[in-house]
């Protein structure tokens, strides 16, 4: 009876070994190289940026890790520098405060990437092309306001809502107020948690004016309009991946195109869209980014 | 935020920052906030006292729902204060009443009533079943009996309530602050969203030391306002 039992266990051993030797081969790539470790920051639209770069990368044969979403561009910039992730998605414009504080900021993605691709080149990291893809600072306000303008607030006498972040910003409400800028005199502030409470807020007459980010997707559930930047203070805020500079090495030019590629296809209305599916209908992540990738044919 | 204050540097040393009287002016200075939270937490201790001191008086007066009411009281304290108040905000903003002050009164006014209903309750159930008979045999009416005799004998420990539930009051209230409020925890609200340490640090020393004031200006009532019996009673029976 021994020896049926043991020539079984070496058939099915035999079968597994060739099942996960053809799962090696079945990327059908020629992506050779280190486990690309992927991490989104813990905010939805975060969280679907990283499913879709993570998702694409495994779609074209790379070796991917996606760790659980955790921190913010802090740890995130912290997990390059210190080798425990190789691939990040930021914000250029919080890139930039993040790594050079004492910058100027510009609402010219170029001047932007400028700047801050030498400084994650310090920490060993490659900046790779930007998206077209924006989620900035939003001047919002209800449906109603006669303004088109962020200047057409000068002389309303509005209420103003931000988060604390925003009144020490030159980018925000300092330069709101800065009579060489846009001078405009609030009747009043309010302190407000960044999040759907701003919305509320707006939507009850508590405030009359929101600095929001313009993929949030209760602007135009709520009938809200976003006001023209017209005095360009606003710093760009495109999506563009970072990836740990040895990693980028040893794969090699292929790594750089793909990424480049599915960053060109990223538009703002794409991560409206997913803030949509996550934030109001409330689904997964990974659901969304998996069809935003099929729809777009890139997996 | 003061319209067109400049932010605090974020590299202001802690008591630089308390000590410099600019600090504690003008409409964000401490001095209002400290106000703004003293007085919405007086007025939640106050509305706590005057609802639940008759009522579990006249519960333990007529041993009325022992169990129930100790059961209601224990689980009212797991309610999560931040939770309500979250939760109450937009409620409270789309029903057209704004940020403040309903919410934040309402979550803690819920943390205020279980210790001072609990203390007062328990006090009064444990008054000396004897002091109460003597005092109907000598021909208290049952007004009397309650509050002469057990109110009176009852009151150190229910000060005692009002203590721990002013004192959680004032340490709870600046989440106030994270609300669309402002009060004493808007130094650490500040602090936290503008990466300032200092005044993290300062907003919270204000905030532990008001709930430490509130403390030991309690301990000082609960020594004067008992009255000369009980107090000469206390003061026997401990030693």
């Amino acid at each position: 009876m021994k020896v049926p039992v043991l020539r079984k266990l070496v058939v099915v051993l035999m079968a597994l070994t060739v099942v996960l030797a053809a799962c090696g081969d079945d990327s059908g790539s020629t992506a050779d190289g280190p486990t690309i470790r992927v991490r989104g920051q813990a905010f939805s639209e975060a969280v679907t940026i990283a499913e879709v770069y993570g998702q694409y990368l495994q779609a074209k044969g790379y070796d991917v890790e996606l760790l659980t979403p955790a921190g913010f561009r802090t740890e995130a910039i912290d997990g390059l520098r210190n080798d425990e992730l190789d691939l990040i998605v930021d914000y250029i414009g919080g890139s930039l405060t993040a790594l050079a504080p004492d910058a100027a900021t510009s609402s010219d993605p170029d001047e932007v990437v400028a700047v801050i691709g030498p400084a994650y080149e310090e920490i060993g990291a490659t900046l790779l092309d930007y998206s077209p893809a924006v989620d900035g600072d939003a001047f919002v306000v209800r449906g109603d306001s006669p303004a088109s303008t962020i200047s057409d607030v000068a002389e309303l006498g509005y209420v103003f809502g931000a988060s604390a972040q925003c009144y020490e910003r030159p980018q925000c409400y300092l330069g709101y107020t800065d009579p060489a800028i846009y001078g405009i005199t609030f009747a009043d502030t309010v302190t407000i948690e960044f999040g759907p409470l701003l919305g509320e807020a707006l939507a009850a007459n508590e405030v009359d004016a929101v600095v929001w980010n313009t993929t949030a997707p209760q602007i135009i559930e709520q009938g809200f309009k976003v006001l023209q930047d017209d005095q360009g203070l606003h710093p760009a805020q495109n999506i563009a991946p970072i990836i740990s500079s040895s990693v980028l090495a040893e794969y090699g030019d292929q790594l750089s195109d793909d990424l480049n590629e599915l960053s060109a296809a990223i538009s703002t209305e794409d991560l409206l869209a997913w803030n949509t599916e996550t934030d109001i209908a409330k689904r997964e992540s990974d659901d969304v980014a998996t069809e935003w990738l099929e729809a777009e044919g890139l997996n | 935020m003061l319209l067109g204050q400049a932010p605090v540097p974020r590299d202001i040393g802690v008591f630089e920052w308390l000590f410099d009287p600019n600090s504690w002016t003008g409409p964000d200075g401490i001095l209002v906030s400290l106000a703004n939270t003293v007085i919405l937490c007086a007025v939640v201790v106050v509305v706590a006292i005057v609802t639940m001191v008759p009522l579990a008086s006249w519960l333990a007066h007529t041993r009325r729902g022992e169990v129930s009411v100790s059961w209601t009281v224990t689980l009212s304290r797991a309610i999560p204060t931040f939770a309500v108040a979250g939760l109450l905000v937009p409620i409270s903003l789309r029903s057209g009443w704004g940020f403040e002050p309903w919410p934040i009164f309402i979550a803690l006014l819920l943390l205020a009533l279980p210790p001072i209903f609990l203390n007062t309750y328990t006090a009064i159930q444990q008054v000396d079943p004897g002091v109460v008979d003597a005092s109907r045999a000598m021909g208290y009416s049952e007004t009397s009996v309650l509050v002469r005799v057990e109110l009176a004998l009852a009151t150190s420990v229910m000060l005692a309530g009002v203590r721990v539930a002013a004192v959680t009051v004032v340490a709870t209230e600046p989440i106030r602050a994270f609300l669309g409020g402002d009060g004493l925890g808007r130094y650490v609200r500040d602090g936290l969203g503008q990466n300032n340490d200092a005044l993290v640090i300062a907003g919270a020393m204000l905030i532990a030391g008001l709930a430490g004031l509130t403390a030991l200006s309690f301990r000082l009532v609960e020594r004067f306002a008992l009255p000369d019996g009980v107090r000469r009673l206390a003061t026997t029976t401990t030693r």
